[in-house]
């Protein structure tokens, strides 16, 4: 009797979640600019809209260059701090580690402050390497955090015997430990990319006219207008982070989905 | 095996890129904000009394650590329950569970902010259910305020509570239940007496995690919050783009930098470097 009442609560809870995200799609499939739910007709018109208008594919086709070069960036950065933590030896590493992991915990609204005075200091503010420079920051520990889980799993013993059989340093970075990490690297690039894709403070913060994100745009419209073409944009985020994260649980070893 | 010694070194130095990045990108720009902090046409102290005197930025420190207390408790009593369905369920249906957990974890805040603004606006589902209903004459507020507020923030930081719960609970024995069980506790107070204190560590990394997260947010009050909720965060926003106030907002940005810092101390060996992202 209590764990029907448990399943009950739970369930009520899981739908708490969930619920918003399926209105949203449910009702992006209307075609009416009261975004009436349940819609009362089925069709496409809201993505139409998206595809046809400049100044949504504008900005969604800067994101994605965006997220790009930062899925890039982060992850080399990430995941070669994430190598030298976990096989380097040396004093401070745990600190170190604590550092490299810490802006995931400072305040989002802090970073984009601090990267405003920086960019405004060296007039970078609406410039796209602005943009690249935040969200590779905020992508990093993200990538560097997927990285060591996926070396944790790794034998390092495969290292050691490469060593002893005469490879050098970076022979055995090549050759050994990285084919060892590949997916959690690769887990690293789409994850990074769509801590980039989705990111809107430091994007208000340091974007502007001419470096309008989707995000940003997205931020505008629900500010400002409430375009129902953002039913369609928020629908297809939501099937984009689905898709990275089933990808996500496909690459990454030893987790769950 | 003993391993050569310059070995060692020229692997921790795959650390030096990140480390560079993050001096210019990350640390100077924090330096910075401490710096316009104390700065107005020489040292002050002036954006610092401000906040210990101002009526509204006391307000807006009030605003945030309340928001954060009430979405912090709101989040372990819904997510508790939720955890520990996902903990004793059958693998299956717990995977399921989880998945229903994990893709509002990944989903832009952005997205379920306005999926919010659909629901609880006033032609919204919730509003027009209620009237269709009979049980309002006219819409009911329920965006622009507090309710908005924290019906988006319970949303947004559940799954940061729900994941370090389960992963405390998983950890639990199931044979001290059942030795409990055997020795004669009902199971309610197998529950309290054993399940529940084992639990606890994941009931204080979850909530140190989630009252860490609502101090700093700022996207949620600012989309789903009205005048009355101003937090540090918005108010950082507002001092940039209204008021043109470097030294308040890098002020303000320092006084949540050091509640957020502190917190982090606090916790910081409590969460563990794992919990942090919540995904473990």
């Amino acid at each position: 009797m209590a764990r029907a009442a448990l399943w009950l609560f739970g369930g009520l809870i899981a739908l708490f979640l969930v619920a918003p995200i399926l209105v949203v799609m449910v009702t992006s499939l209307g075609s009416s600019s009261f975004m009436a739910f349940p819609p009362r007709d089925v069709s496409l018109h809201w993505y139409a809209h998206f595809l046809g208008s400049p100044q949504w594919i504008g900005p969604t086709l800067l994101s994605l260059r965006l997220a790009a070069s930062v899925a890039v960036s982060a992850t080399l950065l990430g995941t070669s701090a994430a190598i030298g933590l976990a096989r380097g030896s040396f004093r401070g590493r745990a600190a170190l580690e604590m550092f490299l992991i810490s802006p995931m915990v400072v305040p989002v609204v802090v970073l984009a402050l601090g990267l405003y005075f920086l960019f405004s200091g060296a007039h970078l503010l609406d410039h796209p390497l602005a943009l690249w420079l935040g969200h590779t920051l905020l992508a990093t520990p993200v990538a560097l955090v997927l990285v060591r889980a996926g070396l944790r799993s790794t034998d390092r013993s495969l290292e050691r015997a490469a060593r002893s059989l005469g490879a050098g340093f970076w022979r055995t970075l090549r050759h050994v430990t990285l084919p060892a990490i590949r997916e959690s690297v690769a887990a690293a690039a789409v994850f990074s990319f769509l801590v980039s894709f989705d990111e809107v403070v430091v994007a208000i913060f340091v974007g502007g006219p001419a470096t309008t994100t989707l995000p940003k745009r997205m931020w505008e419209s629900v500010r400002f207008e409430t375009d129902p073409t953002l039913l369609a944009i928020a629908t297809l985020l939501t099937l984009l982070a689905v898709a990275v994260l089933l990808l996500g649980a496909w690459l990454r070893p030893g987790r769950q989905t | 095996m003993p391993r050569p010694r310059v070995w060692r070194s020229a692997e921790g130095l795959l650390t030096l890129p990140a480390l560079l990045f993050y001096l210019g990108v990350y640390l100077y720009p924090l330096a910075r904000i401490v710096g316009w902090s104390l700065y107005d046409r020489g040292p002050t102290l002036k954006f610092y009394r401000a906040m210990a005197s101002d009526p509204s930025l006391l307000h807006a420190l009030g605003n945030t650590l309340s928001i954060s207390l009430l979405s912090t408790a709101l989040c372990l009593l819904l997510g508790y329950p939720l955890a520990y369905l996902i903990a004793t369920a059958a693998p299956a249906a717990g995977r399921v569970l989880m998945l229903l957990v994990l893709v509002p974890f990944w989903t832009s805040i952005l997205v379920r902010s306005f999926a919010w603004i659909v629901i609880l606006g006033n032609h919204g589902l919730v509003n027009r259910a209620l009237l269709a209903a009979g049980l309002i004459a006219r819409p009911v507020r329920l965006l622009f305020n507090m309710t908005g507020v924290q019906t988006g923030m319970v949303h947004v930081l559940l799954p940061f509570m729900v994941l370090p719960l389960v992963a405390a609970m998983r950890r639990i024995d199931p044979n001290v239940l059942r030795i409990a069980r055997s020795l004669g506790a009902v199971p309610r107070r197998a529950f309290l007496h054993v399940f529940l204190p084992l639990s606890l560590p994941g009931i204080a990394a979850g909530g140190a995690l989630v009252f860490l997260l609502a101090v700093g947010f700022y996207v949620t009050p600012a989309l789903l919050g009205g005048p009355g909720q101003i937090t540090l965060a918005t108010m950082i926003d507002m001092e940039i783009t209204n008021f043109l106030d470097w030294g308040m907002a890098a002020m303000l940005g320092v006084v949540l930098m050091a509640v957020a810092g502190v917190l982090f101390a606090a916790f910081g060996a409590l969460l563990g470097p794992r919990l942090v992202t919540g995904a473990e």
